[in-house]
This record gives C-alpha cells, structure tokens and sequence, in this order.
C-alpha cells in the first residue's frame, strides 16, 4: 500500500504501543522504540504515510533558535540528521548547504544577536554575519534586505518523502506493523488509563497510545479525554520551475517571515506568514498568500520575477499557545503520550523521536525535552521562542481587530 | 526498455516506474513522489498518460481504476513577477 514498510497484514487485537499518526513524527518515534527493544508496535494512519503535513513542509533544517530550551531540542535533532541516512540505509537527500536566518531592521539584529552567547554556551554552532559577509553568501539577494544573520554552515535540508521513507522501511525491518487507511475512531480509558482504540470499528487493546497526529491531534486528544490546547493552523508554499542555481542555503527572512531553499534540482520552493488569522481548516490554497508569497521573494531574489511558478500547495500545522511542542505524557490519562503541537516538526523530528522513545520506556524524561511537557501550561513555565518565522498570537489578535 | 523516457522534464524511464512499483510505492502519489514524473514544469501535461499507463501495467489492474495524483495549481504556470504586481524580467 503506497510506500515501502506498509504491512498488508490485518490489525491484531493486542500491541504494546500503539502509535495514531503515520507521519514523520509516529514512524520515527515507531523505530525508536523498535531500537529500544519493544515489540508489537503498531503505527495507525487515517490515509497514507506523509499524507499530512511530513509531505508538505519546507524541508529546512537548523537549531539556531533563540531560546536554551529550542536551541538544545534542534540541536539534538540536527546532529540526528547527520546519521539518518548511513543508519537507515536510506537516503534521506540531508545537505548541508548552511541555513542562514537573515535580519534587516535593528530590532531583528539585536534579537539574533542575543542568540550568539546562547549558542556558545550550549555548545551550539552558528556563526555571526555581517552585510558584506551576507551579500557574499547571497549574491543573487537585495542588498538593502541583509544587515546581518545568523549562518548554521552545517545544516540545511532534506527530502521530506525520502526521510519519511527511509523511516518506514527501517522500522518494518525492525517489525513495526504500519497500517494505512486505519483512522482512530476512539480511545478506550478506564479508571484513568488508557485500554486500547478503536480502529475501523475493530477493538486494538493496547497499554500505550501516542497520539501523533499533527493537525488533527487536538481531535484525537480528546477521545482520550484529554483538552489540547493546540490549533489548526493553515501553511502556503509555491515551487518554481528549475533555475540555474543561484542559492546555496536554506535562508529565513525575520522581515519577510519567508523562508525557502533552491533543490538540488534547481527548484526555488519557499513560503511566508503574514499576520493574519487564518480562517482555514482545512488545505486549501489562497491568493492572499500567493500574491504575498510572490511579492516577498521578489523583494528578496528580485531575479526570480521571470521565473515560473509551477505548484502551489498548503499544508496544517498544530500551533500551541507558545509555538512550541507538546511532548510526553498527557496530565490525567496514564498511558496515553503526546507528540503534538508541532510547527516546526519536520527539522524537529529525528531528534524528538529518540528522546520521547526514552520517556515512554524509562518513565523520565531526558533534561532536554522535559521543558516541552504538557504540564508547562498548568505551571505557566511557557517557552519563549523568538527566532521562528510564524506570526505570535498578538499579532494574530492585532490583526483581527484591524479587521474588525 | 530501460531507456524508454516517459517523463521528459525529469527524464523518469518505464524502468524507473518498475523499480519504484517493485520497492513497494503502489500508488500514483507516491511512485509522482519517487520519480518525480508529474513533477517538471509541464506538471503531467505531457506525461501524465504514458506515466499511468506504466504504472497501471505494473500493478496489472486498468488505468481507469487508478486514484489520479493531486492536481496543483496553478492550471498553467505563471512568472512570479506578474504575481507580486511587478514586470516579469526575463534578461536573466
């Protein structure tokens, strides 16, 4: 069924994790426990593998984040992503073409700025630059846009299908059992802990359930009981037809909130926010956004006007209040973990599966992702993350008064 | 065979489209992803028909069973330029 790794076998009637998502979240957290020793794992997906947001994002790659807490979590998946491809005989297309976030205005340099002793004590490495260092990097970019930025030689990005892919395989080879077309209809709790789900109408009983599925989680959540407080969130990307190459790295505008890459085939694939509340629930695309989308990258790469835009696609993202994700276990219901509110998940991902595989099975969490746990937003120890390109939630509301 | 081009933006081959049915991609979806064919800038225009046709001979089962991959638009492609309320320049 559709991709590598997929089982044609039934569902059985009892696993020891069942796992609701068949993105890059659920299958890599799947061969993480699988590497740990557990057995009988199922991966559960209401379409296909990648059918969500894992084929749909922008593919970009870094750990050069504002805040201790991001900064650690990304750092830890970039240097996972290092070793995908050799380990899971796979690859996975990761180039480390550098990613480099760019700032224009004084407000957004000191605000990059701060970043450098963050990452120098975390042992993260980034690298300031200044406008003749960037015009240098970016010879094909509008000079007056690049003040300076923040440059990650050694990241940069991947192939989202590939890594989905290698993900599968490696994971069935270790007996993960993937199914595909099985939607959780609902979650069995009793006495405060997990029992099992229902699956095409069919009862799996199981002691864990990871809800994993992106948009959709806050839904899945409360099957178990449980409130997320996590919203669908709608992201507009374009593709070019195949230039000349002109862009090495992966870049983020903090002016623009854009960020796009060139492939190694030659496409420009990019996408902005604008500060707007986005009415939309489901993938459609919009020409508010594609006009912004176009108008942006033109200012940024004026070059690219002649090219031809050939796809534009959208994909749902599940924001949490503070951007951030929610990962571990969910407060009141034993048994059933989250992997959820994420908007950054793909870059995110290879990392947060290793550590979240080691909460489920030793109970603790790793110092590192311990500060994205549910319970932040009962203690109100919330993370503040200001060098992600996705409009907060004062800007949303600014915006919807401005409409009203 | 190995040399028959079905795809002329991606040169994907009738070879390609086996060896991704063979590793398991059955769906038109995911052989689009895989291959890339559907994915130059005639968008399947050209290729979509000789495409599914190998794909449907693959999988033994007529095209008009198979799920077509998603459409995108824009129907046509467009220059970025005239989008963003700019000339295109094409002196590139």
């Amino acid at each position: 069924m559709a991709v590598p790794g997929v089982t044609h076998h039934p569902l059985r009637s009892r696993y020891e994790v069942v796992i609701a998502g068949g993105g890059i979240q659920g299958i890599a957290l799947a061969y993480e426990l699988a590497l740990m020793g557990v057995r009988d794992i199922a991966v559960v997906e209401a379409r296909w593998p990648g059918a969500g947001g894992t084929g749909r994002n922008g593919e970009m790659i870094r750990s050069a984040f504002a805040s201790e807490e991001w900064a650690r979590l990304f750092d830890f998946s970039l240097r996972r992503w290092g070793e995908l491809s050799a380990e899971l005989d796979f690859n996975t297309l990761f180039t480390t073409a550098g990613y480099v976030v760019v700032a224009t205005t004084a407000d957004e340099v000191a605000m990059l700025r701060d970043q450098l002793p963050v990452h120098d004590r975390l042992g993260v490495r980034s690298e300031w630059l200044d406008a003749a260092d960037l015009q240098e990097l970016l010879p094909a970019a509008a000079p007056d846009l690049l003040t300076g930025g923040v440059l990650q030689p050694h990241a940069g990005f991947a192939h989202h299908d590939a890594t989905l892919w290698a993900y599968a395989r490696a994971a069935s080879r270790r007996g993960v059992e993937i199914h595909a077309q099985a939607p959780v209809e609902a979650v069995d709790v009793a006495d405060g802990r997990v029992r099992g789900v229902i699956v095409r109408g069919q009862r799996i009983s199981t002691p864990v359930v990871v809800n994993a599925t992106g948009a959709f989680a806050r839904e899945v959540a409360a099957m178990a009981g449980v409130e997320l407080p996590t919203q669908r969130y709608l992201l507009e990307m374009i593709v070019t037809e195949s230039l000349k190459p002109f862009l090495r790295p992966a870049v983020a505008s903090l002016a623009l909130m854009s960020y796009c890459h060139q492939t190694s085939r030659g496409e420009f694939v990019g996408g902005t926010e604008f500060k707007a509340a986005n009415a939309y629930d489901d993938v459609v695309v919009t020409l508010e956004a594609l006009r912004d989308i176009a108008s942006k990258f033109v200012q940024l790469f004026p070059r690219i006007a002649g090219a031809c835009l050939i796809r534009h696609w959208s994909g749902l993202v599940d924001k949490s209040p503070d951007l951030s994700p929610v990962l571990g276990p969910s407060p009141d219901v034993e048994g059933f973990f989250l992997d959820a509110g994420w908007t950054y998940g793909f870059m995110g991902a290879p990392g947060s599966a290793r550590l979240l595989a080691r909460w489920i099975v030793d109970g603790q969490p790793d110092p590192v992702i311990a500060p994205f746990g549910f319970e932040r937003f009962a203690s109100g120890k919330l993370i503040s993350e200001a060098a992600t390109v996705v409009p907060t939630e004062e800007a949303v509301e600014e915006t919807q008064r401005d409409r009203a | 065979m190995s040399k028959t081009i079905l795809c002329l933006c991606h040169d994907v081959t009738a070879e390609d489209v086996r060896r991704a049915v063979a590793e398991g991609y059955t769906h038109p979806e995911t052989i689009k992803r895989y291959t890339s064919a559907f994915m130059g800038p005639c968008q399947g225009r050209w290729c979509a028909d000789l495409v599914m046709e190998a794909i449907a001979e693959e999988l033994g089962r007529p095209v008009s069973e198979l799920q077509p991959t998603s459409g995108r638009p824009p129907a046509y492609p467009v220059r970025m330029g005239p989008l963003a309320g700019r000339p295109s320049d094409e002196s590139e």
